[in-house]
């Protein structure tokens, strides 16, 4: 763990090592997004209730869904960083799974325009109120401010929308959400490869073997028929 | 004069059957991996640059996908890169002739030839398969290799040709050497056809099928080619006798006259040598050659020269850039344009053959010539105004190739040879060689110019000015041989009124 902790490091200044390092070696599975700030989730919020609901298993800020195998690992199924003092957020990764995700309550400035790249299940966004939805409110069915937080609720699927920019994918590829406001081009079906211009995989076998199998076989008819009867001067 | 058509192919055996197939598949190989190059343009080009998107718009995204080779900025930077290329390679074929020619000369042409193929398929090799497997994409690297590619290439030509004149003699050799001079067109339309049907597995891979079935060729070329009769005691008594005076009649004789080949190897066993004195290089090696400078002063060397420069530009642009000029410009896939771009080669194959049989028939050259150079010029604006139809296109096609294919097939090789022969020259064996080395390295200078032109006029006014640019050319053409043309013309003329006279 502690070779973990100097890696985090190097990689870049962040606010969640001290928690890690304090926090971190419980188990295994150990995930540093739920221990950004003290506390664990509350029985009244709405991240509370989704665990309740979902039986989901509460850890620190987050409630973790099992997997049906018990060796996979747990994931994010909420995470809850409401009033956390946080000044900015810069990873997010380990709750790409999350339905739910509450930023309520902090001091953030901004968000990073990526900062939910991947994030396809997330239905409902808590943020503090001065901000806005990623994505713009134009990704999201609903868009509300209570109090001092924002509400942005379901997602939309921007791949399908009509009237919106239109998101026309290169050719031999298609759009994929990829969190609010986001999407991907992945190429579809056969093809593969930088901008999805191949197909296909190359029949090494069936070129080389013929090839190879008809050099040597001309190689020693013309031998035989030709440069045998050379006469050496 | 003409072969007589049952005599000739008895003095034949399969050891001249062999040689002419290893030497013709030899150069065949060669340009299909040319055409590789030339029909995978679009697709090195999208591998070079990321995705152009709207400024305005986020870029695409997974960037491992869409933005993360960034050699150019944008297809139009790898046009011109790719164009420079073109220019390197020529360059460095055109230097590599003359040094290869000396080389070829001192040694085994056989080791000679399995060492242009074999080193130039390793060239391609590492130029397209190896530097995309590695994902190492570096211009100092592609433009190194090309150099390379270029000297390697250019030791196959010499070679090739002095095999053949080593084995086909004098008679039946228009007819034998016409059939040989389609090798290039054929390595054209099998490049074409090797490219298209692997391209869609990547390019990477139609460098390594061509450049596989090239080092197969030169393995098969090491352990199967007799440089010469005299390998296996068969000897050149045919050949040995002919004077160079008796070349002068022989030049008037009806013949297949598009090939170039003909005249180098008449050379060739002129000399009597088993060891050959190469065509188009090496002139001052040679004893009794005629001097540089004393060849270039010859009449009608020098406007036929500069004919050929212009017509070489054009007549290799089309060979290095109507694949990518048909995907751009109608968006045709990358493999439809392969294939219909087969159809320039096949109008310049019967563009030549018909063009020469016609000018055999006349006597004369020039107004042949200048009759298809116009012609050409129509073409060429036919062609800049073709609709996006595919086989209205591909006549187009054929025609402007007939018409380009074939005077450029003539210059390079009857008219070298008629140039070669003529009557100031008398005594001096070397002119032909020398003449025909002016007049190639002229026209090859010319066509690697034209190659960094044609990229430049391309990316700055469009495709529309390429063409105009072509017509010029080829008006330049006619422009350079109009006093030949003139003359020739009234002699014709003055002949025919004689013979009306006589009837």
């Amino acid at each position: 763990m502690k070779a973990g902790c100097h890696q985090q490091q190097n990689v870049e200044a962040v606010l969640f090592i001290i928690n890690v390092c304090l926090f971190g070696g419980y188990q295994l599975t150990e995930l540093q997004v739920c221990h950004v700030c003290n506390g664990t989730v509350q029985n009244g919020t709405a991240i509370g209730q989704l665990c309740s609901a979902s039986a989901g298993l509460l850890d620190g800020r987050c409630c973790l869904g099992r997997r049906e195998n018990p060796s996979d690992a747990d994931y994010v199924l909420g995470l809850d960083l409401s009033n956390c003092s946080l000044n900015y957020v810069d990873r997010l990764q380990e709750a790409a799974t999350a339905t739910m995700i509450d930023l309520s309550l902090n001091p953030l400035v901004s968000l990073d325009n990526l900062l939910f790249e991947g994030f396809i299940q997330l239905r409902h966004l808590i943020l503090p109120a001065h901000l806005v939805c990623p994505g713009g409110n134009a990704s999201w069915d609903k868009v509300e401010v209570k109090g001092e937080s924002l509400y942005c609720e379901g997602q939309k699927d921007i791949c399908n929308q009509t009237g919106h920019l239109s998101l026309t994918c290169p050719e031999n590829s298609l759009c994929d959400p990829d969190g609010p406001g986001l999407y991907e081009c992945n190429c579809v079906g056969d093809f593969h490869g930088y901008k999805c211009r191949r197909a296909g995989q190359f029949p090494i076998i069936q070129v080389l073997g013929p090839l190879g199998a008809s050099t040597v076989l001309v190689s020693i008819l013309l031998w035989v028929t030709q440069r045998r009867k050379v006469k050496s001067a | 004069m003409s072969p007589p058509c049952c005599g000739f192919l008895a003095q034949y055996t399969h050891h001249h059957l062999v040689a002419f197939l290893l030497t013709f598949f030899s150069y065949v190989l060669l340009h299909a991996s040319r055409k590789t190059f030339s029909n995978v343009k679009v697709s090195i080009s999208a591998q070079w640059t990321p995705t152009v998107q709207n400024v305005s718009l986020p870029a695409f995204s997974p960037i491992k996908t869409w933005e993360e080779n960034k050699l150019f900025a944008d297809s139009d930077e790898a046009t011109m890169f790719l164009g420079a290329l073109d220019t390197i390679f020529l360059f460095s074929y055109a230097i590599g002739l003359y040094v290869s020619g000396v080389v070829g000369d001192r040694m085994n042409l056989r080791y000679v030839l399995t060492f242009g193929l074999c080193g130039s398929a390793i060239v391609e090799f590492v130029f397209g398969t190896l530097t995309e497997w590695l994902q190492f994409y570096n211009i100092y690297l592609y433009c190194g290799l090309w150099v390379l590619n270029g000297l390697l290439q250019s030791a196959v030509w010499p070679c090739v040709v002095a095999v053949m004149g080593n084995w086909f003699g004098k008679s039946g050799r228009g007819f034998v050497f016409g059939i040989w001079s389609a090798c290039a067109s054929v390595g054209n339309i099998l490049g074409a056809f090797l490219a298209s049907s692997v391209l869609k597995y990547g390019y990477e891979y139609a460098f390594l099928v061509t450049s596989l079935v090239q080092f197969a060729g030169g393995v098969v070329v090491f352990f199967g080619l007799l440089t010469s009769p005299k390998e296996v005691g068969l000897c050149l008594e045919t050949e040995t006798g002919l004077s160079p005076v008796e070349t002068d009649r022989d030049s008037h004789r009806p013949l297949m006259s598009d090939e170039e080949e003909e005249d180098r190897s008449e050379e060739v066993c002129d000399g009597g040598y088993y060891t050959i004195q190469q065509g188009d290089t090496e002139p001052e090696e040679s004893h009794k050659a005629i001097g540089f400078c004393q060849a270039f002063s010859l009449p009608g060397v020098l406007p036929y020269s500069l004919a050929y420069a212009c017509l070489k530009l054009v007549n290799y642009s089309f060979f290095f850039w109507l694949p990518f000029y048909l995907s751009r410009n109608f968006g045709w896939k990358e493999a439809e344009a392969d294939r219909l771009s087969v159809w320039y080669d096949v109008g310049g194959i019967v563009g030549g053959t018909i063009q020469g049989l016609v000018s055999d028939c006349l006597g004369k050259r020039a107004p042949v010539l200048a009759l298809s150079l116009l012609l050409a010029m129509g073409s060429l604006v036919g062609y800049s105004h073709s609709p996006p139809d595919q086989v209205v296109n591909g006549a187009l096609l054929a025609a402007t190739g007939f018409f380009i294919g074939g005077p450029s097939n003539m210059i390079s090789s009857a008219i070298s040879a008629d140039l070669g022969r003529q009557e100031a020259l008398r005594g001096s064996q070397e002119a032909l060689a020398t003449v025909t080395g002016i007049v190639d390295g002229t026209g090859s200078i010319g066509a690697a110019a034209g190659q960094y032109f044609v990229s430049l006029i391309e990316s700055k006014l469009g495709w529309m000015c390429v063409f105009y640019f072509f017509i010029v050319m080829t008006g330049g053409s006619i422009l350079f041989i109009s006093p030949l043309i003139i003359t020739e013309s009234r002699t014709l003329w003055r002949d025919r009124q004689a013979r009306r006279r006589q009837l």
